[in-house]
């Protein structure tokens, strides 16, 4: 057991921590919670990539760094306390790189991960999975993949398409066989869809928050070469519950709403000095303090995560228990966020008397979002109860 | 103990159902929200003409004695469609005022007219950070000679002030026979009166309003110099409870999409609504409306019948304000991807829990006055 970092880590975090704070004061960026589907910063994603900051677990034989997840945890840390723009390459570098380094064809590695690292042009992912019937019920896509020679044609509907508006390629999930003695879960497989072909149409959805971040995707006779079918054949479940634990593990999953956290903090610190025997003063401080509890309990479990994959153990559970806990914490923290901030939180961007330009009541739209992309709640606790605590299914 | 409506009460629960169901169904809600006026001149025409806005105000003024507990339920089936107007500020916070601290003239004046709908006043008790400060207003009062006085000072979260006759504020004057927080009321076209629309979460029409150097004369008090805090205070609980009406209202509606939502969408093979889990989230809900139902109604009730119910009124603001809330939460998260999006109707619910539990007091600073009602 260590609970510090060595000093290896310790300076790479402060490397990172330079950059940021370097880019920052240019005026590149500025820090703000909620913001992380948008933008497509393809420049900034430029700038780490020459630093070997994307693909910075992969093998170096594909353009990695092959460092451990423990630093790509301190990478992500560093980048989302000040809401870095990473949107161009998250996805890419969080899992499409790593799916394709374990399922994917010569071809694809060849061709995807080295742009991928480098943050060429036109490599922004989005992800087809979820369709209007099939949610938390992912085997139940409809939309199918029909092989005809050398291609396969795609028709269907996909929803909740993150980005996908400013994407170059999606990672489709579709069926492949149409055979109900099949089990559903051994029917799909997985494909890369250049998102300008033909046949595909990108229609946006304007969510709660009142802004374009999904979509709805189309998919119409839309032809594709086979060889942009990942891995094997109607195989599309074994590999997606592998690229799962990735895309859940992450660090990010505890901190889209760290300004949020640092102004609520700052501010109460900022109230101690007039209003210390204020019973409401009080209240704050302890729920504050709580929160502060939650925070470091979840940095803590992100970073185990990441030290269970750097074992070479598949953190399966403990992705699942780890993003369902910090979903649910970054919940509470944008609610009490309201309520320490008081009324005023409620005026939005723009409007004067907002607090912090309006963030807080942003960051309270945005909440439920969390607990249901990447896996909601509910099914993330069934796999810890089913998975780790092997409680029966029937 | 009877936890049944009257006969009467029943016929204007549903009436009342009727009116909102059919004028305010949720895309008319929505577009109230890009109007610049944000309530709907005919509507309001209505609510008057059905005797809503005159409810409880003395028939000598144009009202129909009616009582408190029946206001609620209005406000309760209010809350169900969010029937947006300016009814809790005018008829109910500012007329309650007039009622409350003007002398017979002022209120022959003015509450006919609110009462008929052809005045709209609005309250403009918050400061710049949104908290009632009447007990020590930020709002300036100075004598300026001759019977007249310059208010100085800014006010927020003033519903409906841009189509507002009158604003009443509380201010805290400055005299030299009298001083302390007295209540003014201001002409909405009062020169050095500056109205800002205010972008806020549930995108109800709401301003911040400026006063700089605002004239006005002793005519504009209310009631006596140095007392509006105790008139304020007088009116709060009432218009704390019909929030509380409008909560549970809005608790019921979303109560009522869940389980419907759940029992339609079909994963894994079957409804949601088969999911234990699922269920016992619903279950959950049913219990949050239940109980803040009774903790509501009681505080209606008490005041209807004149009984003392600080208490009673403090608790069911704290328990509605959370339950409220995190009904819309639970609703949130059993609505998946299709309850984020604009086009559904359950963020009008999710956004107006939020800005009810802001406002009024929060569960915090009401459990601070049940603890003060308990001796604490
Ligand atoms: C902001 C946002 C961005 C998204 N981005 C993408 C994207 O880029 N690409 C993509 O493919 N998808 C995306 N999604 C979709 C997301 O993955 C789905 O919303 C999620 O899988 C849930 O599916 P659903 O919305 O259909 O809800 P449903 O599956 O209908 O679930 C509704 C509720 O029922 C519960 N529930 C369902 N099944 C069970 C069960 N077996 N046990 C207990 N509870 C259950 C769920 O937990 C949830 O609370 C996004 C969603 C959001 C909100």
């Amino acid at each position: 057991m260590r609970f510090t970092f060595t000093e290896e880590q310790n300076k790479f975090r402060q490397t990172v921590r330079d950059f940021l704070q370097a880019e920052l004061k240019a005026g590149i960026f500025v820090t703000k919670s909620g913001g992380l589907a948008e933008g497509n910063n393809q420049e900034f994603s430029k700038k780490m990539a020459q630093r070997g900051w994307i693909g910075l677990t992969w093998p170096q034989k594909y353009g990695g760094q092959g460092r451990t997840y423990v630093e790509k945890a301190i990478l992500i840390e560093e980048l989302f306390k000040v809401q870095a723009p990473v949107a161009y390459h998250f996805l890419a570098d969080r899992q499409i790189g790593p799916s394709i380094i374990h399922f994917g064809s010569e071809w694809q590695k060849e061709y995807f991960l080295p742009r991928f690292v480098k943050a060429d042009e036109n490599m922004k992912f989005c992800l087809l999975f979820s369709e209007p019937n099939a949610g938390s019920d992912l085997v139940n896509v409809a939309t199918t993949a029909t092989k005809e020679g050398d291609f396969y044609t795609l028709r269907g509907q996909k929803v909740w398409t993150s980005g996908g508006h400013q994407s170059d390629y999606g990672w489709l999930l579709a069926r492949t066989k149409i055979d109900s003695s099949v089990p559903r879960h051994e029917s799909c497989s997985q494909f890369i869809v250049d998102m300008k072909a033909p046949g595909v149409t990108v229609r946006p959805i304007i969510n709660m928050v009142g802004c374009h971040t999904f979509n709805e995707v189309f998919l119409d006779e839309v032809k594709i070469d086979r060889k942009f079918m990942v891995g094997q054949e109607n195989d599309a479940f074994k590999q997606i519950m592998a690229q799962m634990d990735y895309e859940r593990a992450g660090m990010e999953r505890l901190l889209q709403n760290y300004p949020v956290y640092e102004k609520v903090i700052n501010y109460v610190k900022e109230m101690g000095k007039t209003r210390k025997g204020d019973p409401f003063y009080h209240w704050v401080q302890d729920s504050v303090a709580q929160l502060e509890i939650e925070f470091n309990i979840g940095r803590l479990l992100c970073y185990n995560t990441a030290w269970t994959i750097d074992m070479g153990r598949k953190p399966t559970s403990e992705a699942a228990l780890t993003k369902a806990y910090c979903n649910q914490y970054e919940q509470r923290l944008n609610d009490l966020a309201t309520r320490v901030l008081g009324p005023a939180s409620q005026i939005r961007e723009g409007s004067p008397w907002t607090l912090y330009d309006g963030e807080i009541a942003d960051c309270y739209l945005w909440s439920p979002s969390y607990a249901l992309q990447g896996g909601s709640v509910e099914v993330l606790k069934n796999i810890v109860a089913l998975r780790r605590l092997e409680l029966p299914r029937k | 103990m009877e936890f049944n409506l009257n006969e009467e009460t029943k016929m204007l629960q549903s009436s009342a159902e009727k009116f909102c169901k059919e004028k305010s169904p949720s895309p008319f809600v929505k577009n109230m929200i890009k109007d610049e006026k944000g309530f709907s001149e005919a509507h309001w025409k209505e609510m008057a003409n059905l005797g809503w806005l005159g409810l409880i105000y003395d028939e000598k003024y144009g009202g129909s004695g009616g009582s408190f507990f029946d206001l609620f339920i209005l406000f309760e089936e209010i809350g169900k469609t969010q029937l947006p107007s300016p009814f809790l500020c005018s008829a109910v916070f500012a007329g309650l005022l007039i009622n409350e601290a003007g002398d017979e003239n002022l209120k022959k004046t003015y509450l006919p007219p609110v009462i008929q709908g052809e005045k709209i006043l609005t309250i403009g008790l918050r400061n710049e950070q949104g908290q009632y400060d009447h007990a020590a207003a930020a709002l300036e009062a100075k004598e300026s000679g001759g019977g007249s006085y310059v208010i100085k000072g800014t006010r927020i979260l003033v519903p409906y002030a841009q189509v507002a006759d009158e604003i009443i504020v509380c201010a805290n004057l400055k005299g030299e026979k009298a001083s302390g927080p007295t209540l003014f009321k201001v002409s909405g076209k009062a020169s050095g009166l500056k109205k800002t629309p205010l972008n806020t979460l549930t995108g109800e029409k709401t301003f911040g309003v400026v006063f700089e150097d605002v004239k006005v004369s002793e005519k504009d008090i209310l009631g006596a110099i140095g007392k509006g805090t105790t008139y304020v205070d007088k009116v709060l609980p009432k218009v704390i409870t019909l929030k509380c009406g409008e909560m549970v209202g809005g608790l019921s509606k979303v109560l009522n999409m869940t389980v419907d939502y759940v029992k339609q969408r079909i994963q894994f093979g079957r409804p949601l609504g088969a999911l234990q889990v699922v269920q016992h989230y619903c279950a959950d809900i049913s219990t949050f409306l239940d109980t803040s139902r009774l903790i509501a109604y009681q505080a209606a009730s008490l005041i209807d019948i004149g009984f003392p119910c600080a208490k009673e009124v403090a608790m069911a603001k704290a328990w509605c304000s959370d339950a409220y809330k995190k009904s819309t939460q639970i609703a949130q998260q059993l609505h998946g991807g299709i309850g984020f999006t604009e086009e559904h109707d359950l963020h009008l619910y999710y956004k107006h829990a939020k800005v009810a539990e802001l406002d009024l007091g929060d569960s915090w600073s009401h459990r601070q006055k049940v603890a003060e009602e308990m001796g604490f």
